[in-house]
C-alpha cells in the first residue's frame, strides 16, 4: 500500500466497528478528496458519514468540535494546511482547551486530518509546514507519519485516543513509497518516537516529509548515523531522544518546517536542559529558511542531501 | 387575557418570573461583590432577565443549551443551583471547572448546558455539530445556541447559520440583542436588522419583545417545536443591556443609560406587571417571592464565600486525558516547597 491507501484503509475499518467515526470536509465524499485519501467511503457508508461540507474551514473544525463533544468521533479533513488559519480560533480557544475548562466534564475526541509540506509544485499556500503553531498549544495531540504502515497505525490510534489530535499527513510522501500494510487492524502507539536506524556517531532527529531523504543520507553516510522519527511531534518522546543523545554525543535535527522557533529548537532545547554534558558538538537544524514557500525554487527550500551532509561533517568534526 | 391558562402554564409562567427576579439579585450581589473585592469580574445579566427567562421556559430536558458569558436567568431557570453559579464565580474548589475560567464563563454539565468560552460566538458551530450529533443518533432535542448582537458579525454566526441550514438541523440561534458590544451599538453593528439575516441563509427569522418574558416563552416555543422537524431558525429577543458590559467598564464614556432599574422599561417591572394583569400573582405574592430570593441569594454567597481556592496541583490536570511528561515536570518546579 502506499500512504493514501494506508490511511484510508485506517478510516474504513474504524468506520466499520464503530458508527460514531464520522468523516467531514470539503469534497471528502463523492470526490474521495481531492488527495483520493477518503476514496469509496462514502460510497460504502453514505453521506451522513462521510459528509461534503461548504467551503468554510471553521466551519468544518467548529462542527466536528460539536460533534465530539456529543458522542461521535469525528475525522475532519481540511484540504490543505496552509487554508487552516480561519479555523485556529476554534482549534486553540476549543478544540485544545474544551478538557482543561470544563474540568473534564467535555472532552473532544476528534482528529484533525490535512496535509502539510512542499514538494508537489504547490508554492506558499499549498506547501506550509505548520506543526509548529500546533504543538506550541497545550491539550493537542500532533503527530505526523513517514511512511505507509505508520500511517495507517498512527491514524488508528488517533481515532481512539480520547484528545483532539492534529494528523500531518506529508503529502509529498502520499503516493512516494509503497510498503508491506496489513490489511487488518492494528496500531503504532502515539507519543513514541521509533529508532529506524541504530549507530553511534551522531543522532539524527526527524519527522514527517524529512524521514526518507535522512533515511537515504543516513544509509550512505561514512558516519555511523543513528535516526529518531519522532511519529508524534507533541507531546514528544523525551526517552527515546535522550537516550540516543546519551550514546552517540551528536544531533542534527531536520524539519522542512523555517527554523526560526520550529520543533528543531524546542528538541535542541530540552537536549541542552538534559544532557548537555555528553555532547561533543553543537547541536544544528537543518530545516526550511525563514522565508515564505517559494513555487519555482521549492528544490531551494527544502533540505536536501548535501546540506544534511555538511551539517553531519560539522558535528562529526568536533572531538 | 382571552385565553384559558392551565394550571401548568400557570406554575411555568410564575417559575419564569421567579428566575428572572434571582437573576436580578444575583446580578446585583456580585456587582457589589466585585466592588467590595470579593470576586474578581464579572458581566452583568441586567436586562436580559426577560429574553433567558422566556428562552429557558421554552425548552425541555432533552434540549442542549450553547449559551453565553450573560446567560444567568437562563442557568437559574434550568436548574442550575445558585451555589454552584457562585463557585463558578468565585472560581473555588467546589467550581466543577476548578476555578480556571474567569467569572461568568459557566459550565453545567447535569442540565446540558455547554462551557462558555470567551470569544465571542464561537461556540455556534459547535452547536451545529451537536445538533447533527442528536440528529445522526435520532435523539430527542434541539439544540438552542445563544450569543449578542456583537455575535453576528463573527464569521462563526455565518458559517454556523449556513451549515445548520444547509444540513436541514434543529438548531435555535437566540440573538440576545441587548444594544450594545461594549462600546458600540447595535445599528455601528450591522446596517440590517438581525432577524432578517436568516433569510439569506434559506432560514425562518423572526422577531420577540425580548423584554417580555412571556411573548419571548411563546416565540421561542414555537421556534423549538419548528426546529424540532430539522429547521434551523433565529430568534432576535430585543432588550436592553442596563449594566456596563463588565465591571471593568465604564459605560458612562460612550452613552447615556437610556434604561433605569425600576423604570417603566426594566423588564422585571414589566414582568411584575404582567404578573398581576395576567391574574398569576399579586402583589403580596410578588414581595414574597422578592423577598425570599433575595434573602436566599445573600445566604448562599455568604455561605460560598468559605470554599477555599483549588488545590494548586488542579492546574495541572485535565490538559489531556494522561498527563505529560512535560506537564508532569512543570507541576514539579512549581510545587516544590
Amino acid at each position: 500500500m502506499n500512504m493514501v491507501q494506508a490511511l484510508n484503509s485506517a478510516m474504513d475499518l474504524k468506520m466499520s466497528e464503530d458508527d460514531s467515526v464520522i468523516i467531514l470536509g470539503e469534497d471528502v465524499g463523492r470526490d474521495g478528496g481531492v488527495f483520493r485519501v477518503t476514496d469509496g467511503l462514502q460510497a460504502k457508508y453514505g453521506p451522513q458519514r462521510v459528509i461534503d461540507t461548504p467551503l468554510s474551514e471553521l466551519g468544518i473544525v467548529g462542527m466536528a468540535i460539536g460533534m465530539a463533544v456529543n458522542g461521535l468521533k469525528p475525522i475532519p479533513e481540511i484540504q490543505f494546511q496552509d487554508f487552516i488559519y480561519t479555523a485556529m480560533d476554534q482549534i486553540i480557544n476549543q478544540m485544545a482547551k474544551i478538557r482543561y475548562r470544563s474540568g473534564g466534564d467535555y472532552t473532544v475526541p476528534l482528529v484533525l486530518r490535512t496535509p502539510v509540506g512542499g514538494g508537489i509544485k504547490g508554492g506558499l499556500y499549498h506547501s506550509q509546514s505548520g506543526e509548529a503553531y500546533f504543538a506550541h498549544t497545550a491539550g493537542l495531540t500532533v503527530v505526523s507519519p513517514s511512511n505507509p504502515y505508520d500511517a495507517k497505525g498512527l491514524l488508528i490510534s488517533a481515532i481512539e485516543s480520547p484528545d483532539p489530535v492534529i494528523f500531518l499527513e506529508p503529502k509529498r510522501l502520499y503516493r512516494s513509497q509503497k510498503a508491506e500494510v496489513p490489511d487488518e487492524k492494528y496500531s503504532v502507539p502515539l507519543r513514541k518516537a521509533s529508532v529506524l536506524k541504530q549507530g553511534n556517531d551522531v543522532t539524527m532527529i526527524t519527522y514527517g516529509s524529512m524521514v526518507p531523504t535522512v533515511m537515504s543520507v543516513a544509509s550512505k553516510s561514512k558516519y555511523d548515523v543513528e535516526v529518531i522519527d519522532l511519529r508524534t511531534i507533541a507531546p514528544m518522546d523525551r526517552d527515546t531522544i535522550i537516550s540516543s543523545v546519551k550514546k552517540t554525543g551528536r544531533v542534527v535535527i531536520v524539519h522542512e518546517a523555517p527554523r526560526t522557533l520550529g520543533v528543531g529548537a524546542e528538541i535542541s532545547a530540552m537536549i541542552s536542559e538534559r544532557a548537555i554534558e555528553y555532547l561533543y558538538a553543537p547541536i544544528l537544524r537543518v530545516t526550511g529558511p525563514d522565508t515564505p514557500f517559494p513555487y519555482r525554487l521549492e528544490d531551494y527550500y527544502l533540505p536536501n542531501e548535501a546540506r544534511i551532509n555538511a551539517a553531519l561533517d560539522r558535528v562529526m568534526a568536533f572531538r | 387575557m382571552t385565553e384559558v391558562l392551565d394550571q401548568d402554564e400557570k406554575n411555568l409562567i410564575v417559575r419564569g418570573f421567579t428566575s428572572m427576579v434571582l437573576g436580578r439579585y444575583f446580578d446585583k450581589k456580585i456587582i457589589t461583590a466585585q466592588r467590595q473585592g470579593l470576586v474578581g469580574f464579572y458581566t452583568p445579566m441586567m436586562g436580559q432577565e426577560a429574553t433567558q427567562a422566556g428562552a429557558a421556559m421554552a425548552l425541555s430536558k432533552d434540549d442542549n443549551v450553547y449559551g453565553y458569558y450573560r446567560d444567568v436567568t437562563m442557568l437559574i431557570y434550568l436548574g442550575h443551583p445558585i451555589e454552584k453559579i457562585f463557585d463558578q464565580i468565585m472560581g473555588n474548589a467546589e467550581d466543577s471547572a476548578k476555578g480556571r475560567q474567569m467569572p461568568s464563563h459557566y459550565s453545567a454539565k447535569e442540565i446540558n448546558f455547554m462551557s462558555v468560552p470567551s470569544p465571542v460566538a464561537t461556540n455556534l458551530p459547535l452547536a451545529v455539530g451537536a445538533a447533527y450529533a442528536k440528529k445522526y443518533r435520532k435523539q430527542d432535542g434541539i439544540v438552542i445556541t445563544t450569543f449578542g448582537d456583537g455575535g453576528t458579525s463573527t464569521p462563526d454566526f455565518h458559517a454556523a447559520m449556513n451549515f445548520a441550514a444547509v444540513f436541514d438541523l434543529p438548531v435555535v440561534f437566540l440573538c440576545e440583542n441587548n444594544g450594545w458590544a461594549i462600546s458600540l451599538p447595535v445599528e455601528k453593528q450591522t446596517k440590517a436588522e438581525i432577524y432578517k439575516k436568516a433569510e439569506a441563509y434559506g432560514m425562518k427569522g423572526v422577531y420577540v419583545d425580548g423584554n417580555d418574558f412571556i411573548k419571548t416563552y411563546r416565540t421561542v416555543k414555537e421556534a423549538v417545536e419548528y426546529a424540532r422537524s430539522g429547521n434551523p431558525i433565529l430568534v432576535e429577543a430585543r432588550s436592553y443591556r442596563m449594566g456596563p458590559h463588565s465591571t471593568s467598564d465604564d459605560p458612562s464614556k460612550y452613552r447615556k443609560n437610556e434604561v433605569q432599574e425600576n423604570s417603566d422599561l426594566d423588564p422585571l417591572v414589566i414582568a411584575e406587571k404582567l404578573m398581576i394583569s395576567g391574574g398569576y400573582l399579586n402583589q403580596a405574592e410578588i414581595d414574597k417571592i422578592k423577598d425570599e430570593s433575595k434573602k436566599m441569594i445573600d445566604e448562599k454567597f455568604e455561605e460560598r464565600l468559605k470554599i477555599p481556592a483549588p488545590a494548586p496541583e488542579t492546574m495541572f490536570d485535565d490538559v489531556y486525558s494522561e498527563m505529560t511528561w512535560a506537564i508532569e515536570e512543570e507541576r514539579g518546579d512549581i510545587l516544590r516547597r
